[in-house]
């Protein structure tokens, strides 16, 4: 009966409850992409470092891989080095750089991957092969699309570039044998993977036998930490990075999206909040005469309060499982935004769902729904039942 | 009719305070009601009467006295124990009627009994026989808001009846009513006497007063005169 | 390139014994590096191109203080300034440079030495600084974009807020508005009386929130510039935005004052105060049968 009273009593008021219900909407909408917005970038940062496995990267001493120009010499020894630790299963050395290739009177520039293909953990292969050959590469898309060319075409690449005197350095001709999707590579980025040994060999003396960083996978049921640290005692001129170290550098770089979240969430809870607050509250002083009728008949306090307690939970309940289908859409839209986002790689979503998001933002508007009805459901129900009616008769 | 008063109220008051003014609404009134009687409580406005109808049914506490209805003290009980009270043993008739406008007539008259704890199908068959009794067995799915005055207050006196209780006090029942449907609802409230249950009414209204078996009148708080009605 | 290098130079160590063979020179020092390495003004520091390598022996002479460029403000990359013959010799750059920043003797010639540069010069490209700040803004405008669409949706939901308070407290006045209707009081007037009442609240609130938006933007800056450590303002205030804002919620006040008065006035008056729908026809109009 008091589910039956709640639900005539916000029917009676159609425009109303809608509205309310709308309203409500939009905030939990917010409040959803705020929950996800807040873990989402680290889940999905932590997924894409882990994608192919390599729970460890290496770097020069005080720098993060790709955070600046800096190489590891000696590479062909750290990887002597390492290959020696049994809890370790693979090795990826990566060397960063830049490769121009020719193209009539245009130049086309891309991101140079060089590596070792057995063991690579950067892209994955869409169309083609691995270059395995010294004078083969694979592309993304980008750069097919930029260059106008196909798999299986010849290129003319140097990895050196005088923009004054218009000259190339470390000139080759490699082979296209495949179209790739790199993994940690920003929007529309222009990229290329080779063989390590020839963009070493391209970028002449300066790059013989150096790195910009290793990334080292694990074996299973091996302890990441203890690998970490046997690593850090045998090369100790790297700064060795684990996934969580990784987080934490993201986490501090982007802490201004976790803090927007966390003001916009809870600024959406209260709105929520606010607005089922206000409802209730006037819809119990519409209906003071209703309320202490009811207690007048014998109805106990505590279940008149549950019965307005329940048509404020009502339009929270209602409004947030709308609210969550608007959130996806304008999660969506807002990461559409934040894609474009420079340097970072456009795998990462910034809203990432988890069910668990959803239900934790279904649980605070529920809860807020409760609270916000209680005060004034409560006041209601206690009012003097004699001097309300003769005030509500005199009214 | 019993002997055992239903309703003993002894040497009880209530005062108001109006800003700095103390207002004594009840001025020591002692009464008895007998088991199945019919009380009309007549007096000027402010006299106190709606006030002592309220002392009685549990809803407002005294200042002083006590109040002992169907042998339990209902101004030392406390609040949740006087709900419950009332929702048992007192039935309630308003002046303004107060049904719920969202629910169905059916639905205000099973209200009570959905407290009460009674099941939904026992809550449907009694329902529908209240309103068969007052004379509204069509209107049952009818909303307050598309029935007339005197529609709703047969809706109100079948709701007040919905858990049998002893007593059903009325305050001015016929009060929102023109004098057609009030003689209507005069003759359901002796008929509802009649069957059984205490009355105890209060009005201006002097057809509904000669009802009444007994008359009772207030002046400023205090009963100046009672008297039984010969020939009722 | 330089300032590539430089960021590689990480290890710089700071001498306490044996003075130099020859008088040190000076380089600045980035007030972010001065605080978390604890480098004083005085202080003698090798910088060298590579972790550990030989280098030259230097005095800390100014500490250098960021300017406030959206482009830098996620990088935790330190600086140092020194004079560029020192530098190129350091790094093995030989005579070149990155680029050249240029200033021109008016506003006005700006665009012609742009001409004459890109004609003359030898691969060379110039730019004016305003494009160049652009380009490396993107951070920056992204942020922005994302802002702007949080703040349509908190439009939209304060519409929405608007119009139902409004909604309400209409509402709850019905018998007031019925009583005036009855009086004789027009649709017009009470519509209009509504209506003022909405742009009080939203002219009021508006006024509350500009005050808690500024605060806000004080705690904002204040917050951010420590954490990011530049004098870059995050939140701003500025006449534009407080004009947009209060006339953005008049609007949208009015509106929803509008839409609620015109909703209780369309109702008949007896409706209002007792809640029943009149359908009752009109005297002469019988019932077909």
């Amino acid at each position: 009966m008091l589910f039956r009273l709640a639900w005539a009593t916000l029917a009676r008021h159609r425009s109303r409850t809608l509205l309310a219900i709308l309203g409500v909407a939009v905030s939990a909408a917010m409040l959803l992409d705020m929950v996800m917005l807040s873990s989402g970038m680290r889940e999905s940062f932590r997924h894409l470092l882990l994608v192919r496995g390599f729970q460890l990267r290496l770097s020069p001493k005080g720098t993060l891989p790709f955070d600046t120009d800096a190489t590891i010499a000696d590479a062909s020894g750290v990887i002597r080095i390492l290959g020696g630790i049994p809890e370790i299963d693979a090795v990826s050395p990566v060397l960063g750089g830049q490769l121009h290739v020719a193209r009539g009177a245009t130049t086309v520039t891309a991101a140079a991957i060089g590596g070792d293909a057995a063991v690579q953990g950067d892209y994955e292969i869409t169309e083609g092969r691995e270059p395995v050959a010294p004078n083969e590469l694979v592309a993304s898309d980008d750069f097919i699309r930029a260059a106008g060319v196909r798999v299986g075409d010849t290129l003319s690449a140097a990895a050196g570039y005088d923009a004054q005197f218009r000259t190339f350095s470390g000139a080759r001709r490699l082979a296209l044998v495949g179209r790739a999707h790199f993994l940690y590579t920003a929007n529309e980025q222009r990229v290329v993977a080779l063989p390590l040994a020839t963009l070493q060999a391209m970028q002449g003396r300066a790059s013989h036998d150096r790195v910009s960083f290793f990334m080292v996978r694990a074996r299973e049921g091996a302890s990441v930490d203890s690998v970490l640290g046997r690593i850090e005692r045998a090369v100790p001129r790297v700064s060795v990075i684990s996934t969580e170290v990784a987080l934490r550098q993201v986490d501090e770089r982007l802490s201004y999206f976790r803090q927007l979240a966390f003001i916009l969430g809870s600024v959406s809870l209260g709105v929520g909040f606010l607005l089922v607050t206000t409802l209730v509250t006037v819809s119990v002083n519409e209906r003071l005469g209703e309320i202490v009728v009811m207690r007048a008949i014998g109805v106990a306090r505590g279940r008149v309060v549950l019965q307005i307690v329940l048509e404020g939970t009502a339009i929270m309940l209602v409004g947030a499982l709308a609210g969550l289908g608007l959130g996806m859409l304008t999660a969506r839209y807002l990461n559409s935004i934040l894609a474009s986002f420079p340097g970072l790689p456009a795998a990462i979503d910034f809203f990432l769902f988890q069910p668990r998001d959803a239900w934790a933002a279904l649980g605070m508007l529920v809860i807020a729904g409760i609270l916000a009805g209680i005060y004034p459901s409560w006041r209601g129900a206690s009012m003097p039942i004699a001097v309300t009616l003769r005030e509500e008769a005199v009214g | 009719m019993s002997e055992t008063p239903v309703v003993e109220t002894r040497d009880v008051r209530r005062d108001y305070h109006m800003g700095e003014e103390i207002v004594h609404a009840v001025r020591g009134v002692s009464l008895e009601i007998a088991r199945g009687d019919s009380v009309a409580i007549v007096g000027p406005s402010g006299c106190g009467k709606s006030t002592l109808l309220n002392l009685v049914g549990g809803i407002d506490r005294p200042t002083a006295g006590m109040v002992i209805v169907d042998g339990d003290r209902v101004d030392a009980m406390r609040d949740a124990t006087a709900t419950r009270f009332r929702l048992l043993r007192i039935g309630f008739v308003f002046q303004r009627f107060y049904l719920m406008p969202a629910l169905s007539a059916a639905e205000n008259v099973e209200l009570p009994m959905a407290e009460a704890g009674m099941s939904g199908r026992k809550r449907a068959a009694r329902a529908r026989e209240l309103l068969a009794y007052v004379g509204l067995a069509e209107r049952r799915s009818h909303r307050p808001a598309q029935l007339s005055g005197g529609e709703q207050q047969r809706v109100a006196i079948a709701r007040a009846l919905a858990n049998a209780p002893r007593i059903l006090l009325a305050d001015e029942p016929t009060g929102e009513l023109d004098a057609k449907t009030g003689a209507e609802m005069i003759e359901l409230l002796a008929r509802v006497n009649r069957d059984g249950t205490t009355l105890v009414v209060v009005t201006h209204d002097e057809a509904l007063a000669r009802a009444a078996r007994r008359v009772v009148h207030m002046r400023d708080g205090l009963v100046v005169d009672d008297h039984r009605q010969v020939g009722v | 390139m330089i300032v590539a290098l430089l960021a590689a130079v990480a290890l710089l160590q700071q001498i306490d014994s044996s003075p130099p063979h020859r008088p040190p020179r000076t380089i600045a020092v980035d007030e972010r590096l001065a605080v978390d390495a604890g480098v004083r003004l005085g202080d003698q520091l090798i910088v060298s191109r590579a972790p550990g390598g030989d280098g030259d022996t230097v005095v800390v002479s100014a500490f250098v203080r960021r300017r406030a460029d959206p482009s830098e403000v996620a990088r935790a990359e330190y600086r140092v300034r020194m004079h560029l013959g020192e530098l190129q010799s350091l790094i093995d750059y030989g005579d070149r440079v990155d680029r050249f920043a240029l200033s021109s003797v008016t506003p006005a010639t700006t665009d012609s030495a742009i001409r004459r540069i890109n004609g003359t010069a030898f691969g060379f490209q110039a730019y004016r600084s305003r494009d160049i700040a652009v380009e490396t803004s993107r951070t920056f405008l992204v942020v922005s974009r994302f802002h702007r669409a949080i703040g349509v949706i908190t439009i939209v939901a304060s519409a929405i807020f608007l119009l139902c308070i409004m909604l309400l407290k209409v509402d709850e006045r019905r018998r007031d508005v019925a009583a005036l209707r009855l009086m004789g009081i027009s649709a017009g007037s009470i519509t209009g009386s509504v209506m003022v009442e909405a742009a009080v609240v939203a002219v009021v609130g508006s006024g509350v929130g500009l005050a808690l938006g500024w605060v806000s933007t004080l705690i904002i800056n204040w917050h951010y510039r420590g954490v990011y450590r530049t004098p870059l303002a995050f939140a701003l205030v500025t006449p534009d935005i407080a004009l947009l804002a209060v006339t953005l919620s008049l609007v949208l006040g009015l509106l929803a004052g509008f839409a609620a008065a015109r909703r209780l006035v369309g109702m008949p008056p007896l409706e209002l105060l007792t809640g029943r729908h009149d359908d009752r026809r009109p005297l002469g109009v019988e019932r077909a049968r």
